[in-house]
């Protein structure tokens, strides 16, 4: 059974996070630090040091922030990374052959297409 | 056999009960705007909602297979971004299949072409693809105004 962190949401914890278990995410020792902090206080903490990975090597492409994401704290990422507008158009494929729309200097919009 | 008839990249999918799907702002590139002096990590991961709309020509016979449609992101540098969404194509005799691969974040720690690739397997082995498109990221640094401080007035 795997437990998920309350801290960084780290999903595979092989314990639960109490009797003082440590996320190998991010470092926490459950029921030593989060006895002084919050679990909040303890993820803007990690948050606040660039989310690291604490303990040996991270899982093969994991990423702090899709974890967060993931776990719905999208609100927790760093707002500089929030910033984002999508623009112009897109690829399509058919035929075998690429073919690209052509570009616009604004978001398409809304286009509908039936199978 | 599958073949891809569409394949494209927006923010939203509208499925309505009659298969008509309205894609919403379809995109080819990302604008980051950062202030001046901010640096973005390079595992740095935007929470924005996107997917990855496809529409697969199918033949007699396709509906006994058990296919997969995988979507690999890939930075500029060709590392890869997360893991290999996997979902089962839905098969109907005489019909498109339309797949809708939703993701909830975009990596932004490089500047340049993100690739998206895209393949259909069968049996963990691939029959399809790859097919792949790219995305542009871009970053624009930002001056942030600085707000003049009122000065206070001293009433004693």
């Amino acid at each position: 059974m795997k437990y998920r962190c309350p801290v960084c949401m780290f999903a595979s914890l092989p314990y639960p996070p109490s009797n003082y278990h440590i996320c190998p995410c991010c470092s926490t020792e459950f029921g030593n630090d989060d006895t002084d902090f919050s679990h909040r206080q303890l993820r803007e903490m990690w948050i606040d040091n660039r989310a690291p990975w604490f303990f040996g090597n991270p899982p093969e492409h994991w990423n702090p922030w899709t974890q967060l994401i993931r776990a719905g704290l999208a609100s927790d990422v760093p707002k500089e990374f929030r910033a984002v507008s999508f623009k112009s158009s897109s690829v399509a494929v058919g035929g075998g052959h690429v073919m690209a729309f052509s570009h616009f200097d604004q978001n398409l919009g809304l286009v509908s297409v039936a199978a | 056999m599958l073949t891809p008839y569409v394949c494209v990249a927006c923010e939203k999918v509208i499925a309505a009960k009659d298969d008509v799907a309205s894609l919403i702002g379809l995109f080819s590139r990302l604008i980051v705007t950062v202030p001046v002096e901010i640096e973005i990590p390079p595992n740095a991961a935007t929470p924005k909602e996107w997917a990855v709309f496809s529409i697969w020509f199918v033949e007699p016979g396709d509906e006994h297979g058990e296919y997969m449609l995988c979507t690999q992101i890939l930075y500029p540098d060709k590392s890869q971004f997360g893991e290999i969404t996997k979902i089962r194509i839905k098969i109907e005799p005489n019909k498109r299949s339309q797949m809708t691969m939703q993701f909830n974040g975009f990596p932004i720690g490089q500047i340049g072409e993100y690739i998206v690739r895209t393949w259909v397997e069968e049996n963990q082995q691939r029959v399809f693809g790859p097919i792949e498109f790219g995305l542009g990221l871009e970053i624009v640094r930002q001056e942030i105004a600085q707000t003049p401080v009122k000065a206070s007035s001293d009433s004693t």
